[in-house]
């Protein structure tokens, strides 16, 4: 038999020794099997928290240690039979037929319509989160932005007596504003980059799994610049604007 | 002149950052103020919806709530045995088993669930029609009370038939459509959105199964005494009944809160730190820039006789004002965002429509009032580091006279 990694290491056995496996917490209906080999539990985000004590044999073994005298059916029940299409576009109709076939039968595809799956619900709970999140520092982005508008009111009054206009003003404000933007926004993608591996190694070893919490992916990063860049520019125009708008004497405290 | 008064002055004057950066404390402090909600919100709501139940002890043929099955071998002789112990005041077995409700050429999937007890012995309310008998208390065969969402979607009424049909799981034969009979329409606590909910009665079950009754139960619901408690009927059962598990409300909350619950909780802590970190840093740097643009200002302030401590004290004032009327601000937009976050939440499947994600604790305001109370502190400290060793002459001349 096969044992999984957390098994293995809790009740210290090694590939080579011999295990009694038993249906009843006494031990007495026991087999004797030997371990071949240890393996590590495939990841399953729906389970992340249980702790994976497993061990895997053959179904003719487990039926054997399973059986109960007298009852013949149940040597030969399964809790579960797993499919592999050669098409598996049509894991659909085929679970269609198959439910047809034989009604009683609980036939599904394994991947989830985005209706009954938790992780769609998951997703639109942290992209709301997100939202929140951009209104917040956007109002803060906008304060700051105000605060260095001020500080440049004379400057920008010397500027619009020496004749530059109101537009190159606020095109050079733009661009100033995407330069922050994208700087911030590139910052932010490499901090969590360089978070990405650590929040990765606290879950997994809190948890004991090799399961993959957080991902910054390039769609992710692209998002976030998406995002970023407009409203940086944006409360950059917007700032100046309150400043750019007033008459020259005025900005020059005259 | 105060220094509370002198901030808000300050604040009067530079209204439209003032305006941006409460704006700003309140929606981040709306989000920390909605993680303190969730980082306890389902465990206090799942233990809300157990307790009001009725039973505080839940006897399992398995190790907590796990996926596979176990159901209770000879039910009724365990049911009888935890009734007789002192420590017990009652007992009621459950079974569930996945159905189908025919009616009107419609056929819908429904949990058909049976109960020794009446409807509202089991958290069922009433809307309309008359309660589940309790088993054996009638003489029909099949009654059965149906969920309201159920009734809705197949327009039942009390007193209406309603056909249904075993889908037992694992088996290939198809059980004939039993003819049972609407007595009310209810609502279960326990009923998740997505999901069609019909109490029957033992015998109902046992109609609907073909007839077939292996006398075996998913749960079992105690009761205890309240002189006893549930720890004393708890110990008592399991000494009773060594083979079956055998957990407190408690139990399971803790449970639940260990596994279940365990990524809202470590997603709320995550999230609360990060809010708290970027409120201090964004504050902090408001103030700051704020601070460095009045500096021949606060100079000339210094000048005038006002003294470092004043100066300082103001500065913290903006930081609490700032902070402050921003917190309080985030308490209703919180509730607000709560209720939209909760409604994201509750599309996943398998959620009861009793349960919440984020549920309204005094214990939350406060500790949102504290983190807040410190937030506005520290972002203030550097600014009034800055304001307390600012030279005032060469301020002056650098600030006024160049």
């Amino acid at each position: 038999m096969l044992l999984s990694r957390q098994l293995a290491a809790r009740a210290h056995i090694n590939v080579g020794d011999e295990v009694r496996l038993a249906t009843d917490s006494a031990g007495t209906t026991g087999r004797l099997f030997r371990v071949v080999g240890i393996y590590e539990p495939t990841p399953d985000p729906m389970r992340f928290t249980a702790l994976r004590l497993e061990t895997r044999l053959h179904l003719a073994d487990l039926a054997n240690l399973a059986e109960t005298p007298g009852d013949v059916a149940g040597a030969d029940t399964a809790d579960a039979i797993n499919v592999r299409l050669v098409t598996p576009a049509d894991a659909r109709p085929f679970a269609d037929d198959v439910r047809a076939r034989m009604p009683g039968l609980d036939v599904r595809p394994t991947s989830r319509p985005p209706e009954g799956d938790p992780f769609v619900v998951l997703d639109r709970f942290h992209l709301a989160i997100s939202l929140v999140t951009v209104a917040g520092s956007t109002a803060f982005l906008l304060a700051l932005m105000i605060i260095r508008a001020e500080e440049r009111r004379e400057t920008v009054g010397a500027m619009r007596l020496l004749g530059i206009s109101r537009r190159s003003l606020l095109v050079e404000v733009a661009i100033e504003g995407l330069l922050i933007a994208a700087a911030g926004a590139l910052f932010g993608a490499l901090l969590a980059f360089a978070a990405e591996s650590l929040v990765n190694r606290i879950f997994q070893s809190r948890y004991d799994t090799t399961l993959v919490f957080l991902r910054v992916t390039r769609s992710i990063a692209l998002r976030s610049f998406a995002l970023a860049v407009p409203l940086g520019v944006a409360a950059g125009i917007a700032a100046s604007w309150t400043l750019l708008r007033r008459d020259i004497l005025s900005l020059v405290g005259r | 002149m105060t220094s509370a008064w002198l901030a808000w002055r300050t604040m009067r004057r530079y209204r439209a950052r003032t305006a941006l950066a409460t704006i700003g404390v309140a929606i981040i402090g709306a989000l920390l103020f909605d993680m303190l909600l969730l980082s306890r919100g389902l465990v206090t709501s799942f233990a809300d919806l157990l307790n009001h139940s009725g039973y505080d002890v839940r006897v399992l043929n398995s190790q907590g709530f796990s996926l596979a099955r176990a159901t209770i071998p000879r039910a009724s002789e365990v049911d009888a045995a935890i009734a007789r112990l002192p420590e017990v005041a009652s007992v009621a077995r459950i079974r569930l088993e996945p159905a189908t409700a025919m009616h009107h050429g419609a056929d819908i999937n429904v949990a058909l669930i049976s109960s020794t007890h009446s409807g509202t012995q089991v958290a069922w309310t009433l809307i309309s029609g008359a309660d589940l008998p309790a088993d054996g208390a009638s003489a029909d065969r099949c009654p059965v009370l149906v969920a309201s969402n159920l009734a809705a979607r197949l327009e039942l009424q009390p007193g209406a038939p309603l056909s249904l049909r075993a889908g037992v799981s694992g088996e290939r034969s198809v059980l004939p459509a039993v003819a049972c009979r609407v007595v009310g329409i209810g609502a279960s606590p326990f009923s998740a959105g997505d999901e069609y909910q019909v109490l029957t009665t033992l015998s109902g079950m046992r109609a609907v199964r073909g007839g077939a009754d292996d006398d075996t139960a998913d749960v079992v619901l105690v009761a205890s005494r309240p002189e006893s408690g549930p720890a004393a009927a708890v110990h008592a059962i399991a000494a009773r009944h060594p083979d079956l598990h055998v957990y407190s409300n408690e139990d399971v909350v803790e449970q639940f809160n260990q596994n279940g619950f365990a990524y809202f909780r470590q997603i709320s802590v995550v999230l609360s730190s990060i809010t708290i970190v970027f409120t201090v840093l964004l504050v902090a740097t408001i103030l700051t820039v704020s601070t460095n643009q009045r500096l021949g200002e606060i100079a000339a302030l210094r000048a005038l006789g006002i003294g470092r401590r004043r100066i300082a004290t103001m500065l913290l004032w903006e930081s609490v004002l700032i902070v402050g009327v921003g917190g309080l601000l985030a308490l209703p937009l919180g509730g607000l965002v709560a209720v939209g976050l909760d409604g994201i939440l509750k599309q996943m499947p398998g959620i009861p429509e009793a349960l919440h994600f984020f549920v309204f604790e005094g214990r939350a305001v406060a500790l949102h009032a504290l983190l807040l109370s410190t937030t506005a502190l520290v972002a203030a400290l550097y600014p009034m580091w800055l304001t307390a060793r600012l030279p005032i002459a060469s301020t002056l001349r650098r600030e006024v006279v160049g």
